[in-house]
């Protein structure tokens, strides 16, 4: 069956598939625990770059952790140990010898819920430049990021407005905004529509769509849907008796929505568990 | 409603809503209770603020004149003539000890010779109802037994109540170096209790981990808000009046009033109030912090932000208002704190204001509590009318405190 | 309550109503031969005019699996087997219009003696109904290999056309009063080849269904 290629600068469809693949990041061996709870186990997975993937399974499966987990944000909650590396340009990012706040520049982050800080929108864009020691041209910085952002047009003439006024959708995208902004490889999202309605939602899609041609979007959704339509790549956990997270499969994204390998994938995306 | 067939549930409608009207009407009558109590408490204090007066010389002023000149006019030196010849050595003495009557300027030396000269004395004060009411009367009484004396009314609290100093007749006595004093301890708890607390909050809430010695701090923290504030005057006099009795007299820095060459000065009652107020500056710090939302500190560290620049960019911003407005409170409470101010030795007769952080103080609920022990029925009077200095400047720090968290929290949250 | 259990009854229900469809084809298809062999006028012409139920069965099968993919954004398993119950009632209404023409072969051959007794044609009739009956159940118990058997069936069938070819040529080179009769009988064994083939259309997405994979079992 031949598969559709979304990506279409990438050429031939069958040279794309047996080209060896360029990897944004790796997960070896992760596993994690908070406290004395082992949240998830043995997680290999792969990303490509400039690719879409997405991380489904149920609830409390560990999707949000492992995602945390490849920009050391995890760290953030205390009690947390993880175990096994994540290779980022070939280094692992839990060598003692490297700085989180490093990694968070290049490996950037959109929540589940829209966070603007309470500044204007120009701020909200201007402080993460700032502190990251931008030294070019603040206004055009802004521009380009709102316009990656798809949010240019709609604020331009209010960037001194207070994010806050925004509408969901377009507080999102302006958190979008200010993780461009710096200049990242990856972009984690964590359920990034979830808060937002049906017309935001797409709005988001298109534009996480778009953005892949530029940086490498790996998003944990609940929305079954979604992952279908927005993915290149598609991972699923699941947890087995001890509440533990593991993975099950990880496919592109056609073949685990038509023709799963694992029985246990193909009963969590047909509905038959929840 | 239509009528069902019977079922499991007796909802007696009614019945819960005469219970609900019921505790409607306990909760209006609590609220009743504290207006009256507070209504009941400016009444008697703005009753014996305003009212009348007789008044009377015990040396006529005009006697004092000289050469057709009446005593208002008279020159310096005339009037220093009158004083030395009049009062006694002693006074004298004690006058020249405080501040040389060479130096005094005329206004200062007037001013003198009517109050230990000619003596205008408040022989009878009346209170403000009184004086409304009972007018007719009044005046009849006063024909009968003081037929020289003046007749007036008078508002206790009045701008020269706020600038004179402190006296032992009634009618010249004022607010001054009392507000004074307590203006300047307002300053050094502020500035020495505001960042210490604050400070203490961001490591507790940001910071420290978790464990058996956090808790233990945070559970004293708890109780210290909570120990009675003559204890925290008993601390004040062990640790700043002696025990540190060079730093706090001034010696250490060569400064100081050497009449009081002790440890009872403004800073030590400063520090000691400090003290009183820090734990509750570090509680209410705390939950401001902890009311931050998480959210903001994800999305700082999201874009490669330090622990430092988090909360210095964004917690501390978002909890500030928050912090002040508990600021406030708690420096209105130390000002009007009276028992440990007393232990750490304020002086209940300052007629000079204070010079530095060095020199002898009182401050308002002191002065208020010495007032209100005088025998003299007229210090009543002024004790309300001090009262009503302190309420009006409680009420414009609250009010203070309400404003700015309302504006710099509304400018926060909606831009 | 199970999950989706709306969305399994629907599921149960749309494969009833193959099997209907199935038995209705069946059914044409086999009394469409036994009129052409009893040269019965009327059951042709019964045959005839129940070509338009299956039609509207046809269409009433597509209209409830559209409307299942559109609510229930099925995927997998599910997807699979909606598309393959589209497929299949496709070919199964072709085969509905081979019985029809068949039924029309009867009555054009009416009036006429047959010119040998017919044996191939019933027998061929016979295979193919029994292909249909059997990759349905191969549909509904999900079984590839079921499909794959039912689908070598088909050269059997292929085999009893070239029969019927050859022997039919030979009539015909015999004698030419029999040539329209033989281009009728022609036909008619042509169309029965034909349900042969579609059926192992039918046994491809049932494979399909069953394992995701897309083969060629036509030979």
């Amino acid at each position: 069956m031949q598969l559709t290629i979304k990506h279409a600068e990438d050429g031939d469809s069958a040279s794309a598939r047996t080209a060896p693949a360029q990897y944004a990041i790796q997960t070896r061996r992760l596993n994690i625990h908070y406290g004395s709870f082992h949240a998830v186990k043995e997680i290999d997975l792969s990303f490509q770059k400039n690719r879409i993937t997405a991380i489904i399974g149920p609830s409390g499966c560990g999707k949000s952790t492992v995602l945390r987990s490849l920009n050391r944000m995890n760290e953030l909650l205390p009690g947390t140990a993880t175990s096994g590396e994540v290779l980022y340009h070939g280094r692992n990012i839990y060598d003692p010898k490297v700085d989180p706040v490093e990694v968070r520049r290049r490996i950037g982050m959109v929540f589940q819920k829209p966070n603007p800080f309470p500044k204007s929108i120009y701020e909200n864009i201007a402080w993460g430049a700032r502190i990251n020691g931008f030294r070019g041209d603040m206004d055009e910085l802004i521009e380009g990021s709102l316009r990656a952002a798809a949010l240019w047009d709609e604020v331009r003439d209010k960037l001194s407005q207070n994010a806050l006024r925004l509408s969901g959708g377009q507080q999102q995208r302006l958190c979008i905004a200010r993780s461009i902004a710096i200049e990242p490889d990856i972009i984690l999202m964590d359920e990034p529509a979830s808060a937002l309605d049906p017309i935001a939602t797409l709005k988001i899609e298109e534009l996480m769509t778009e953005l892949a041609r530029k940086y490498t979007i790996i998003i944990v959704t609940h929305n079954m849907q979604q992952a279908s339509r927005i993915s290149d790549f598609t991972a699923f956990l699941m947890v087995d008796e001890g509440r533990t997270g593991f993975l099950v499969e990880f496919a592109p994204t056609e073949e685990l929505f038509v023709k799963p390998r694992d029985k246990r994938t193909e009963d969590y995306i047909s509905g038959r568990f929840g | 409603m239509n009528q069902a067939a019977p079922t499991a549930f007796a909802p007696h409608i009614e019945r819960r809503q005469k219970l609900g009207a019921l505790w409607k009407l306990l909760f209006l009558l609590s609220t009743l209770v504290g207006i009256i109590a507070l209504a009941a408490l400016l009444l008697t204090v703005i009753n014996d603020s305003f009212g009348l007066v007789a008044l009377q010389y015990e040396v006529d002023p005009a006697s004092l004149g000289r050469d057709g000149r009446p005593l208002e006019r008279l020159e310096p030196d005339e009037l220093r003539e009158i004083l030395t010849a009049r009062l006694s050595s002693g006074l004298i003495r004690r006058l020249e000890s405080e501040k040389p009557l060479a130096e005094r300027s005329r206004e200062q030396l007037y001013d003198l010779a009517v109050e230990r000269v000619a003596k205008l004395q408040v022989i009878e004060s009346w209170s403000l109802a009184q004086s409304l009411l009972s007018r007719g009367e009044i005046r009849r009484w006063l024909e009968e037994n003081h037929p020289e004396a003046l007749l007036k009314f008078r508002s206790w609290v009045s701008w020269r109540f706020l600038v004179q100093p402190q006296a032992s007749l009634p009618e010249k006595a004022g607010v001054r170096t009392a507000l004074l004093g307590s203006l300047w301890m307002i300053l050094i708890v502020v500035v020495v209790a505001f960042p210490l607390g604050v400070g203490a909050a961001i490591y507790l809430e940001e910071y420290a981990r978790e464990n058996v010695f956090t808790r233990i701090l945070q559970v004293n923290i708890y109780n210290l808000a909570g120990v009675p504030s003559i204890i925290y005057g008993i601390l004040g006099l062990a640790v700043f009046v002696r025990l540190l009795a060079r730093l706090t007299s001034g010696a250490l820095f060569g400064g100081g009033d050497p009449a009081t060459a002790n440890g009872r000065t403004i800073l030590s009652a400063g520090l000691t109030l400090a003290a009183l107020v820090l734990p509750l500056i570090i509680i209410n710090s705390q939950e401001a912090i902890r009311a931050v939302p998480q959210s903001l500190r994800y999305s700082s560290y999201a874009l490669g932000g330090t622990k430092w620049q988090t909360i210095w960019h964004h917690v501390l911003p978002g909890s500030f208002d928050r912090i002040l407005t508990g600021t406030i409170l708690a420096v209105s409470r130390a000002i009007g704190e009276t028992a440990p101010l007393v232990v750490v030795g304020a002086s209940t007769f300052v007629t000079l204001n204070p010079t530095s952080i060095f020199s002898k103080f009182t401050t308002l609920p002191i002065q208020i509590y010495q007032w209100t022990a005088r025998p003299q029925a007229e210090f009543r009077n002024v004790a309300a009318a001090a009262i009503i200095v302190l309420l009006v400047l409680l009420l414009a720090m609250n009010t203070a405190a309400i404003l700015l968290r309302d504006r710099i929290g509304r400018r926060r949250r909606e831009g | 309550m199970g999950t989706r259990q709306v969305f399994e009854e629907e599921m149960a229900a749309v494969n009833q109503e193959i099997l209907r469809m199935g038995v209705m084809v069946e059914e044409a298809l086999h009394q469409a031969v036994k009129s052409l062999v009893n040269k019965d006028g009327e059951l042709a012409r019964a045959v005839v005019a129940g070509d338009a139920a299956i039609n509207q069965v046809e269409q009433e099968i597509e209209d409830r699996c559209i409307v299942l993919i559109a609510r229930e954004q099925p995927v997998a398993t599910d997807l699979r087997r909606l598309v393959t119950s589209l497929k299949i009632v496709t070919q199964l209404e072709r085969m509905g219009d081979h019985a029809l023409h068949v039924a029309r072969g009867t009555l054009r051959l009416l009036p006429e003696a047959y010119m040998k007794p017919l044996i191939d044609i019933p027998r061929m009739a016979e295979v193919g109904i029994n292909m249909i009956r059997d990759v349905l159940t191969a549909f509904l118990d999900n079984d590839a290999e079921r499909a794959r058997e039912v689908a070598s069936r088909d050269r059997l069938v292929d085999e009893l056309h070239n029969q019927v070819m050859r022997e039919v040529f030979t009539y015909m080179m015999e004698n030419s009063k029999f040539i329209s009769q033989s281009i009728s009988l022609l036909f008619i064994s042509r169309f029965l080849e034909r349900v042969g083939d579609h059926v192992t259309n039918i046994c491809e997405w049932v494979v399909y269904s069953a394992t995701g994979e897309r083969v060629e079992l036509n030979q």
